[in-house]
């Protein structure tokens, strides 16, 4: 027996705070707050474009594909870097229990206009990074008449990657990238990995030493990246394995190389890192002067350094965690 | 003046690979020029597949059954000639979009993975996950980088520029500062997709999708082909018409109308749900027409019985988009649903080589109509089309270019667009845009949409007329230059409604049923008086005149398409 189908659709006037701001007439950005009677189903882009229509035409922001493919639309939602066209709005009033919320440009690029911001200076650090395949011919035959092979899981080991949409989320998030503006940032150095772990590529050395160059090793691992991606990228994950792939590879002379040969090495003899060594160990006899600054300011509170590194018990749990590690590496890196 | 050798104007695949196809051979000059940036092209959203015979799934597969398939697909329209090109030269551009990269799926064998789908006979969409236009577009954007070849980003282009004979150019807005320029090319690529817009909010299109290129190619005298096949799917959310894929359905969903009823049993009672799109486009319209509809004119997909365990492990995907798109979780309520908008079959006429008959001129994708779609495309086949058409397109041009030298040319028409522009942002006005747009594709759904007669047409008609006027009056109220949304909307807007005129006038012209047009008054296909291509030029008091063609038929002869 069938029954009519009565939709359960509720609506909320909402107060939608907006970050305005257009060089050349702004001096500096300020809030605009648009009252919008928000319904059941009404995403932030729908939200958006509502306003734009019916109250103010001038309100800018980006938008395409409204379907989470594009990466057009990514703007801020109370502090967080969201795609717009995928983004709820009602139950973030409800969550938040206010009838308020704030909508932002995302953070690390210049403001063009309102919510759009400039992301060539992204794009061009993404070109630099040599971001596309270069045929290794012992994989990619020259005849359009044969197929390359590749197993799934040489397929898995960057498949995740090719999911980013390139929408800026992660690098508006980015630690190190607010604090050094030439920092290439996370879906730039995960781009550079996709290639340089795909099997059909020729290219490896020289996207390496573009990582290097751009930052590879500026990465505080914050894994904000990984908290906002819309498509779970994960790109500080690729970021950890660029990294292990260029060590692998045989580049130990970087100071971020040589830190992370030195924790490892350490936490395998010591079961703990041998930090009054690791200025010497990354940065080379200029180190020293750091240590005996260290020393300086220790004496003078009344404590006397110490150089020994001081063994724990169970040290053989350290050793037992390192054979699983090499154990699980041994498989292959899927997706976790 | 800006200078190319070859101008693209749309970066999405067809674009692209026109791009990379005239860049690696020599040192031309190509540019590519986008309203957007290429990685955000539309193409980016196809999610199924891309057909070739490799036969890697089944090996008595051919290229010659995917011949048959796509002809009988298009309801006999496709030009055959072209469908064989299409077919023949299918596994060429999948695997040398593998060679660059693109990360397919794979077999057990480690080759290209493929499905099956709808109107093929064997599995053939080569497939990566649900994501293969997105990678198929980065791929080609990749390479792009590689070559050397030069973006426009934030573009819109706005006239079409030759003399009668040759190409010129175009004239083009940047976006982000608000000026026009003129750019002189030898040859422009017109790859701007389709104008599946023009039913506004129920396509599952992207917002841009706005018929530009196609727009100005018409505005330019150019004939333009078929444009009253528009492609509906049965399955797109309430609000934005995105899409719900046939999955859905094929794991068992129920189509509901807002009494409850399994409604497809009056329509296709041993099929039901997974009848032929057209069918369950239709039979979802006549529910809501009848007055059986739910609160805002949709129907339901319900897929409440097959329990949250069977949803979450087959089909998560579909429900994420439900509870990110819709706010409705299909765990607990059935998911409303419109027929949308989906594929514009028309376009700009060409040949085989994606040449219009403007040397120079060449149109390639969805905004192109070689014809290989007919009146009803195949899924899978259009991201074919862009891979096949496109390289042939970038190839001719490329050839062109080399043998021919640029063509004089003015600034009158920059200082025309400047002046439109200049028009359009003076004074205020108390129409806009945006209710313009909305009543177009409210029009468009209601009179021009999945069913279709000649009252509802003729009226289509008048009122298009009256909002062209209204058009003509609306000002932009935002006056600042720099990165003018509302105006690009409004130059978009042009293109819209004059591709509507034309979509409206072709479909009133066509007495009978064929693909994807269907009219209430004429519901058979009628291969004596309407095995013809629709073209449709721009007359001197600025209606669409008609022209019909002849079908090119090589190897199939016309039977009735029963499945």
């Amino acid at each position: 027996m069938s029954e009519t189908i009565t939709p359960d659709r509720k609506s909320i006037l909402a107060n939608i705070r907006i970050q305005r701001f257009t060089p050349g007439q702004h001096k500096s950005a300020f809030y605009d707050n648009f009252k919008v009677s928000v319904e059941t189903g009404m995403t932030v882009l729908e939200t958006l474009r509502l306003i734009k229509n019916t109250q103010d035409s001038s309100l800018t922001f980006r938008a395409f594909c409204r379907s989470k493919i594009c990466g057009s639309c990514a703007v801020r939602v109370n502090g967080k870097p969201v795609l717009a066209c995928s983004t709820q709005l009602m139950p973030i009033l409800e969550d938040f229990k206010k009838e308020s919320v704030t909508i932002q440009p995302l953070r690390n690029m210049p403001v063009l206009r309102d919510l759009v911001v400039d992301i060539d200076p992204v794009i061009e650090k993404l070109s630099k990074m040599h971001p596309y395949l270069m045929e290794n011919r012992d994989r990619i035959p020259e005849s359009l008449e044969q197929e390359s092979l590749m197993s799934r899981q040489e397929l898995s080991r960057f498949d995740y990657i090719t999911d980013c949409i390139l929408c800026g989320s992660c690098y508006s998030a980015c630690s190190a990238a607010s604090a050094d503006p030439k920092y290439a940032g996370p879906l730039t150095l995960a781009k550079a990995y996709r290639f340089s772990a795909d099997v059909r590529d020729d290219f490896k050395g020289e996207r390496m030493q573009a990582a290097v160059d751009q930052g590879l090793w500026s990465c505080a691992q914050c894994r904000k990246c990984i908290n906002v991606c819309p498509k779970d990228t994960r790109p500080a994950v690729s970021i950890q394995r660029m990294r292990k792939m260029s060590i692998d590879d045989g580049i130990h002379d970087t100071p971020g190389s040589r830190r992370a040969k030195a924790y490892t090495e350490d936490v395998a003899k010591y079961g703990q890192v041998n930090k009054p060594m690791l200025p010497v160990i990354v940065n080379g006899p200029k180190g020293w002067a750091a240590i005996e600054a260290a020393d300086n300011y220790l004496r003078k509170h009344g404590i006397e350094p110490e150089r020994q590194v001081c063994l724990l018990d169970g040290q053989n749990s350290a050793e037992q965690i390192y054979d699983k590690v090499k154990e699980i590496e041994s498989k292959g890196e899927n997706k976790i | 003046m800006m200078t190319y050798d070859i101008l693209i104007v749309g970066s999405g695949g067809a674009g692209l690979y026109a791009a990379l196809e005239s860049r690696m051979e020599e040192e031309l000059q190509v540019g590519v020029l986008t309203k957007v940036y290429p990685t955000r092209s539309h193409t980016g959203a196809a999610q199924g597949g891309v057909n070739a015979a490799l036969a890697n799934l089944d090996e008595t597969d051919t290229w010659q059954d995917h011949w048959f398939d796509t002809v009988k697909g298009s309801d006999y329209l496709a030009d055959q000639d072209a469908v064989e090109i299409m077919t023949r030269e299918a596994p060429m551009v999948v695997r040398e979009m593998e060679h660059w990269g693109c990360p397919f799926s794979r077999t057990d064998e480690g080759k290209i993975a493929q499905r099956p789908f709808g109107g093929a006979s064997k599995p053939r969409a080569c497939y990566s996950a649900d994501k293969v236009g997105h990678v198929m577009l980065h791929t080609l954007y990749e390479q792009g980088i590689r070559h050397g070849v030069n973006f426009f980003n934030e573009w819109l282009a706005l006239s079409l520029l030759h003399d009668g004979k040759r190409c010129q150019g175009v004239t083009a807005l940047n976006i982000q500062t608000g000026r026009v320029h003129t750019i002189r090319a030898k040859a422009v690529i017109l790859a701007t997709g389709g104008h599946g817009r023009i039913y506004w909010t129920r396509t599952s299109n992207a917002l841009g999708n706005t018929g530009d290129g196609t727009a100005m190619a018409y505005r330019a005298g150019l004939p333009i082909k078929d444009m009253e096949f528009i492609q509906f799917h049965p399955t797109g959310l309430r609000r934005t018409g995105i899409l719900v894929s046939e999955g859905a359905r094929g794991e068992g969903g129920y189509l509901l109308n807002g009494l409850g009823e399994r409604f497809m049993s009056r329509y296709a009672p041993e099929k039901m749900e997974l009848g032929p799109r057209d069918l369950v486009s239709r039979s979802c319209e006549t529910e809501v027409r009848e007055g059986r509809g739910g609160p805002d004119g949709e129907v339901f997909l319900d897929l409440t019985h097959l329990g949250a365990d069977r949803i979450k492990e087959r089909l998560p995907q579909i429900r994420e988009l439900c509870i990110e798109f819709e706010g409705v979780d299909p765990i607990n309520e059935p998911i409303p649903i419109k027929p949308t908008a989906h594929y514009s079959m028309g376009g700009i006429h060409t040949d085989l080589n994606g040449q219009t008959p403007i040397e120079g001129i060449y149109a390639a994708g969805e905004a192109g109509c070689v014809s290989v779609h007919g009146a009803n495309r195949l899924g899978g086949n259009s991201l074919l089309d862009i891979l096949v058409f496109g390289k042939r397109t970038g190839r001719h041009a490329l050839e062109f270019a080399r043998n021919n030298d640029l063509v004089p040319l003015g600034m009158d028409q920059e200082k025309a667009d400047e002046a439109m522009i200049a028009a359009m942002m003076a004074g205020t006005s108390g129409d806009s845009v945006a209710d313009i747009r909305r009543a177009m594709g409210e029009l468009m759904a209601e009179k021009v949409g999945v069913y279709r007669n000649a009252k509802d047409l003729e009226s289509a008609v008048d009122t298009l007329a009256e909002l062209q006027e209204r058009l003509g009056r609306v000002r932009v109220q935002d006056k600042n230059r720099a990165f003018n949304t509302e105006l690009v909307s409004a130059l978009e807007m042009k293109n819209m409604l004059d591709l509507a005129e034309v979509v409206t006038v072709g479909a009133l012209a066509r007495q009978e049923s064929r693909g994807a047009h269907t009219r209430e008054d004429h519901p058979e296909r009628n291969d004596q008086a309407w095995l013809a291509h629709t073209l449709a030029t721009r007359g001197g008091d600025g209606k669409p005149k008609l022209e019909f063609n002849p079908v090119t038929i090589t190897q199939f002869e016309p039977q009735a398409r029963t499945y």
